[in-house]
């Protein structure tokens, strides 16, 4: 015990404790009480209002937008950075001569700037823009689309984008685990006579599921927090169809409407942990029964 | 046909198939970099060809109208101070938090957990800083980013700290130690590789955000580089090869530290993978 306490001092936890707790979890616990307020920029006297700030989300036109856009990205972003991570990272596992560069170029769009990559794409997608070019020249007319100022497809574009740029940190991820699991397995599967699919399926998913679980839990929260990639591509637009959480909680800081801004916020974290934590608790026990 | 020879023309297929799709990964990227040396018209054109001629004016251009030597600098201060107090803060709590086997400890551990999940409140943290009197200063961005990354950091530093016998820790007690010498002179020569994923990984979310400096760098000259870009790109929006060479150079610095520390970002995703 006197080992313990010698060797091992609170002490040393105080600086992390005290940065961490003022700068994210005081802000955290202080706007659990604004989103109950008429908190504005011109109220000298903060009132209690109870539910309307949550009431209001739920009635908005513009808010339940950018509900269902936010649910939109995260949804899409999800399911399309974990089936190509999971496939380009089992392709780039096989012994192919040129596999240290290909991770190296699918890799590379994540270590840039979402400020970077938003803007490159910004020329490229308006109506007359390359992708356009590209889709007509192969014959796809039909596919060509106003990408970033059609209102029903915007949001799927910046997903798209989104996914461009960073399914190869996923891909990096996956590589990892594949490579912790033991080849023997394989060599036993061959040996019983074992179709590549069932190999895949039987050996690589199971043994997989660290990786896939924290995967599909990074994806999804920061698909939820998503504010970059939107406040570049479109700010939003055109008019209000592609403003989700993130761009409307700004929208609110600017206008002074703070209090609705933090009772976003609020549910923003409700949601997150509401999927994320039994997610989380799934995944674990679903990892120790394989 | 035998199953060697299969499994041969089948790996390559699927590299055909893969060098094609990397081309789509490329493409955009190429187009950047070649714009960034072309003239103002030949830019507008957003086809993939080389300079007609190399104008490496415009990186002079940029960088002096752009304002670029100062926001480097101040994205450097802001990115490497808030790196630095994030690598020392972390393993000094994350060392505590696993040798310490109590519920408090524990507890404190899941404390820290909760920050990779819970998504931060902007307005309120603008709120505490007004309070604390440096809302708009560089110092406060630093803090911020020193938080916001604590919980990463703890997760990566307590991982590692846990395969470390504690039996060292105690024979070099019993030998006279006290804590310091313990943490400085036993755990931070072995945690090193993890000290340097941890700064590389916060160092380069840093660099590239631009959240925190939209709502707190309120004067432009205490600006990040993606921030001055950002303006830059309104002020500019004609002069495409300008917009071209300022994204290039913000995407230097974490390009040179991408390629000369691969393989402490392998190892930081390689424990993400394995631990879960």
């Amino acid at each position: 015990m006197k080992i313990q306490k010698r060797l091992y001092s609170y002490y040393l936890i105080w600086p992390a404790l005290l940065i961490y707790s003022a700068f994210f979890v005081l802000p955290a616990i202080i706007g659990l009480y604004y989103s109950f307020t008429d908190w504005r920029l011109d109220r000298i006297a903060i009132q209690f209002v109870g539910a309307d700030n949550f009431t209001r989300i739920f009635t908005d036109d513009i808010l339940l937008l950018a509900m269902k856009n936010t649910f939109i990205f995260a949804i899409v972003t999800v399911v399309g950075k974990n089936v190509l991570g999971i496939a380009l990272a089992v392709a780039l596992n096989l012994r192919l001569r040129t596999r240290n560069l290909l991770r190296a170029i699918f890799y590379s769009p994540s270590i840039l700037s979402i400020l970077v990559i938003g803007i490159v794409f910004t020329p490229l997608l308006r109506t007359e823009g390359a992708v356009n070019r590209i889709l007509e020249s192969i014959g796809l007319h039909g596919l060509s689309q106003a990408w970033l100022t059609n209102p029903s497809i915007v949001i799927w574009t910046i997903a798209a984008v989104s996914i461009w740029q960073t399914t190869g940190f996923q891909m990096a991820i996956y590589l990892a685990g594949l490579q912790s699991i033991s080849k023997d397995y394989y060599e036993a599967a061959t040996i019983d006579g074992a179709t590549s699919w069932k190999s895949f399926r039987h050996i690589t998913l199971p043994l997989l599921l660290p990786a896939i679980n924290i995967n599909v839990m990074l994806t999804l929260i920061g698909g939820l927090k998503v504010f970059s990639e939107v406040f570049i591509l479109t700010g939003g637009g055109p008019g209000n169809a592609s403003q989700v959480f993130g761009t409307i909680i700004l929208r609110t800081f600017g206008e002074g409407n703070w209090g609705l801004g933090t009772a976003i916020n609020t549910l923003l974290f409700a949601f997150v942990a509401v999927i994320s934590i039994p997610l989380l608790l799934f995944m674990r026990r679903k990892e120790v029964s394989e | 046909m035998g199953y060697t020879r299969r499994l041969q023309i089948r790996n390559y297929i699927v590299e055909a198939l893969l060098i094609l799709l990397s081309l789509l990964i490329i493409l955009p990227l190429l187009l950047m970099v070649f714009g960034s040396f072309m003239n103002s018209t030949e830019v507008l054109r957003f086809t993939l060809a080389l300079p007609e001629k190399w104008l490496f004016s415009n990186y002079v251009t940029v960088f002096e109208q752009g304002g670029l030597g100062r926001a480097f600098l101040n994205s450097i201060v802001i990115t490497g101070i808030s790196s630095i107090v994030n690598v020392v803060t972390s393993s000094a709590a994350s060392f505590i938090l696993v040798r310490r086997e109590t519920k408090l400890a524990n507890a404190l551990y899941l404390f820290f957990f909760m920050g990779l999940i819970a998504p931060m409140s902007v307005i309120t943290t603008i709120r505490v800083v007004q309070w604390l009197g440096f809302y708009g200063s560089v110092a406060s961005v630093i803090f911020i980013y020193a938080a916001l990354n604590t919980a990463f950091s703890v997760f990566l530093y307590s991982g590692f700290i846990r395969t470390i016998p504690k039996a060292l820790d105690e024979v070099a007690f019993l030998e006279g130690a006290n804590m310091f010498d313990v943490f400085f002179r036993i755990i931070t020569p072995l945690i090193v590789p993890v000290n340097a994923t941890v700064a590389i990984m916060v160092f380069m979310a840093v660099w590239n955000d631009i959240t925190i400096p939209i709502y707190f760098l309120t004067d432009s000259s205490t600006w990040t580089m993606p921030l001055s870009i950002y303006n830059f790109y309104g002020l500019y929006s004609r002069d495409w090869n300008l917009i071209f060479a300022d994204l290039v150079m913000t995407s230097l610095p974490v390009l040179i530290l991408y390629i000369l520390a691969q393989k402490y970002i392998v190892s930081g995703l390689t424990a993400g993978a394995v631990k879960g």
